[in-house]
């Protein structure tokens, strides 16, 4: 028993008339990363919750180290050594490094903060757990990845014992992921536990020591001795077969019509980039943050200033100056933060999906609102998309993240565009809403022919949805690959390989 | 998330203006039965039309999660340009006009700066009515403006067969905000900047339009409110306005407008006028010693806020 930090026994929640957990059972072992899967609404946040003693579970019970401490807060319980680093970092960007990391306990001399011995520690701590950063830095000075450390830091010098990290790769790169990875295997063979929350299967199998997945409030344990399968949980959380949509290897080299020609877009990222659109496909694209694929998509939607450069469209140049252009313009575009850029949670699913066509196709002679075009319209997407609701009247916050993000494309998808940009689309959702949405985009290329931009950093994903995929770095477009018998470590290969010497080279022939 | 008692629960928190405005009905008129004669009724209708215009006014900026402190520099700098207009010997149907589009350029002016240049509403809205509070001392010399013909009057005066002019004002901007609202594709759009002003934007939606829209008719209100009072007082003083300074926020947060925008109807913004305004005239028929009804006003915003705070706390749970 020495070795098992956390048991977790027979808990069951409920939530008014809704029960939320059923009888949920994992133990946590010393030194283990122990990974908690399910879709969202599976109850997986439920479960943290009673952990860190924030909800009380009705039945079961929780133990650490042996010890119930269902009684205890969630004051008492951090003090115990389990810890929370939530999913959006909960440090104070304008502090310092050394200041968030004594966030609460500040040394003191007599009443003021003994700045010299906070410093002092600071850096001693930094070392320790080999984070190489200034402790006088202001915190939102740093990455994303150095943010997510400090967070943990902090956590580890109040003395953790268990450390919940709830989705925290989710804002990073994949580079930036692959180095808290490291950090927190290194936290690990110290003696530290960790509940790993993520929706990527391959980093989940990748890190974990033990998985449970949390399906409709039940509890599965996710490997019972056998090696991880990405297959395996994937059907596990859904709870069927989930069928991984691919798309038909034919498109990839159709020929195609034109739709749309950049010229030497410039902007404050981008440099220079040229390239063209055609109808019906689907192109992907890969980079670093800060390489220009993500500005790309965000310059086309007029979301970033183009300093240089045109965008030609069926020979004639367009201006797309802010998103309202671009709507006009048949250019749609989803993105990759769905809480700050795709809903307005407190209107219905209707109001969402019809929310670009206010003021064009919805409004009827008399400039009001067409109340019964607007239902029709929501109630088509509400179908097609499989958006699982009461009704198209029920307010967005009150859906899951799958069903919010579907909510999010079927809006983009009402406009009609001939250009869809899909900007990580499919990030922190299920799998199943995951492949609905890529079915359904699928379904729109061949039925009306839209072009799809698609970013995502999930090769996988990428590799079975795109036709093409073009590589950037430091603002500029370096390759342009047709997806032909590629593989994940190709595409990293090649992404890593573009900005090198090597990949200069092939810049000029990888044009099309 | 779908548990019935947490859905009454919102229900009930959304619309509690109108059992409040219930229970306070049923208070006072069972302390003083001749609350319920058609004179007082008929007065309380009458004082609730410039407090309601102006929350209404007032709930365009709480939509869009901000405050406008400036409506009440607007609206008594409007009235008093009308009325300077009338002493030079303007006709009425000249000034009313020029009333009405001061206040709509003057909150414009807001709606520009806010939008535009992004200046923090509350600091913006503030130098503005302190400004505008000073220009009427300095072109009045602090004297009343108490010139003004009868048919300026009738407006706040008068009454349309048996029913007084007022709140037939009331009833005819309230249908007009409600169809604005609800039914219109900018009462939709200001909503959703409201909700979540990137949301919006990404939506194709025009939000710096829409933030400078719903500032500039609230200008216009602000300065229909002011014709109203000074028709219905017959004088524009300094104190023009004074009691219905703080208290159009009061009610429009009552009313169930959130604080963090987005969210709010307008019944619920006449609901929160209709009590702030009988428990006004409650008072006065009480015979509450004017000395408790500050406190009284400032208990009843404290109220608004704490109602505020709760609902937002049951939407986070």
């Amino acid at each position: 028993m020495e070795d098992i930090i956390l048991q977790v026994e027979n808990i069951s929640k409920n939530f008014g008339m809704t029960q939320a957990l059923k009888n949920v059972n994992f133990t946590i072992r010393k030194g283990t990363i122990h990974s908690l899967l399910g879709r969202n609404g599976a109850g997986k946040s439920t479960v943290v919750n009673i952990i860190a003693g924030i909800y009380r579970q009705n039945t079961g019970s929780v133990l650490l180290e042996g010890k119930e401490i269902s009684s205890y807060s969630v004051f008492d319980r951090q003090n115990m050594g389990i810890k929370i680093v939530p999913q959006h970092a909960s440090i104070v960007p304008d502090l310092t490094v050394g200041e968030n990391i004594f966030l609460g306990v500040w040394p003191k001399k007599r009443v003021f903060v003994d700045w010299k011995r906070l410093y002092k520690d600071a850096e001693e701590e930094l070392d320790r757990y080999g984070l190489h950063v200034d402790p006088k830095k202001k915190v939102g000075s740093l990455n994303g990845v150095d943010q997510r450390k400090v967070n943990i830091i902090r956590a580890m010098h109040g003395g953790a014992k268990l450390i919940i990290l709830d989705e925290p790769t989710t804002a990073l790169s994949s580079r930036e992921r692959e180095e808290l990875f490291v950090f927190v295997n290194e936290l690990k063979k110290k003696g530290t536990a960790f509940i790993f929350i993520s929706h990527y299967l391959q980093e989940v199998v990748d890190l974990s020591d033990d998985v449970t997945v949390i399906r409709d409030g039940k509890s599965f344990p996710g490997a019972d001795g056998e090696v991880l399968n990405e297959e395996k949980l994937a059907n596990l959380i859904a709870g069927e077969d989930v069928e991984l949509v691919c798309r038909d290897p034919k498109e990839h080299d159709k020929e195609r019509e034109l739709l749309l020609e950049c010229r030497n877009l410039t902007g404050d990222i981008l440099k220079d980039v040229n390239i063209s659109f055609y109808k019906g496909e689907i192109v992907g694209l890969v980079g670093f943050p800060g390489s220009g694929a993500r500005e790309l998509c965000r310059t086309l939607f007029g979301m970033e200033k183009l300093t240089g450069g045109e965008i030609l469209k069926g020979g004639s140049r367009i201006r797309v100056q802010n998103p309202s252009d671009a709507i006009a313009r048949g250019i749609a575009y989803v993105s990759y933060d769905r809480h700050k850029e795709g809903i307005v949670g407190l209107m219905s699913i209707r109001e969402n999906i019809g929310m670009s066509l206010f003021n064009t196709k919805l409004k009827n002679r008399l400039g009001l609102i067409d109340k019964t075009k607007s239902e029709q319209m929501a109630s088509g997407y509400f179908e097609e998309f499989h958006i699982k609701a009461n009704s198209t009247e029920d307010r967005l916050d009150s859906l899951s993240g799958g069903n919010q993000q579907k909510v999010v494309v079927a809006k983009s998808v009402s406009i009609e565009p001939e250009l869809l940009i899909l900007d990580e689309p499919t990030i922190g959702i299920d799998i199943k809403s995951r492949e609905e949405i890529i079915e359904n985009v699928n379904k729109i290329t061949e039925e009306k022919n839209t072009s799809v931009l698609y970013l995502t950093n999930d090769f996988d994903e990428l590799l079975r949805t795109v036709d093409r995929i073009l590589f950037f770095r430091d603002g500029r477009l370096l390759q342009d690959v047709r997806n032909q018998n590629l593989s994940h470590e190709d595409v990293i290969q090649i992404r890593d390989a573009v900005g090198t010497d090597a990949g200069k080279r092939t810049e000029e022939v990888g044009r099309i | 998330m779908n548990d019935r008692w947490f859905v009454i629960r919102r229900k009930l928190l959304n619309n509690i203006v109108w059992i409040l405005l219930l229970i306070a009905v049923v208070l006072i008129g069972g302390m003083e039965p001749s609350f319920f004669t058609p004179r007082i009724l008929g007065n309380v209708l009458s004082q609730a039309t410039v407090l309601g215009i102006l929350s209404f006014a007032q709930a365009f900026a709480i939509m869009l999660g901000l405050i406008d402190l400036s409506l009440l520099g607007v609206m008594s700098f409007s009235a008093t340009m009308g009325l300077l207009l009338i002493e030079r010997g303007a006709p009425v149907v000249v000034a009313i006009p020029v009333i009405f589009a001061t206040g709509a350029l003057l909150g414009a002016m807001n709606g520009l700066l806010i939008a535009k240049l992004k200046a923090v509403a509350l600091v913006e809205t503030l130098a503005v009515k302190l400004t505008l509070l000073g220009a009427f001392l300095v072109i009045t010399e602090g004297r009343a403006i108490t010139n003004m013909p009868d048919s300026y009057k009738w407006f706040g005066q008068g009454s349309i067969g048996p029913v007084p002019t007022l709140p037939i004002a009331l009833a005819i901007v309230f249908v007009v905000v409600y169809v604005l609202w609800n039914k219109t594709p900018y009462g939709r759009s200001l909503y959703a900047v409201g909700g979540n002003e990137n949301a919006a934007h990404t939506s194709g939606i025009k939000v710096d339009r829409v933030k400078i829209i719903a500032f500039t008719i609230s200008g216009l209100l602000s300065g229909i409110s002011g014709f109203l009072l000074s028709a219905y007082m017959g004088a524009v003083t300094s104190t023009f306005g004074n009691s219905y300074d703080m208290n159009n926020i009061a009610a429009a947060v009552i009313g169930g407008v959130a604080c963090s925008g987005g969210q709010g109807n307008v019944l619920g913004v006449l609901g929160g006028v209709l009590l702030l305004t009988v428990i006004q005239v409650g008072l006065q028929i009480l015979g509450v010693s004017s000395y408790y009804v500050q406190m009284i006003n400032g208990l009843i915003i404290f109220v608004a806020v704490l109602l505020d705070a709760v609902r937002l706390k049951t939407q986070h749970s």
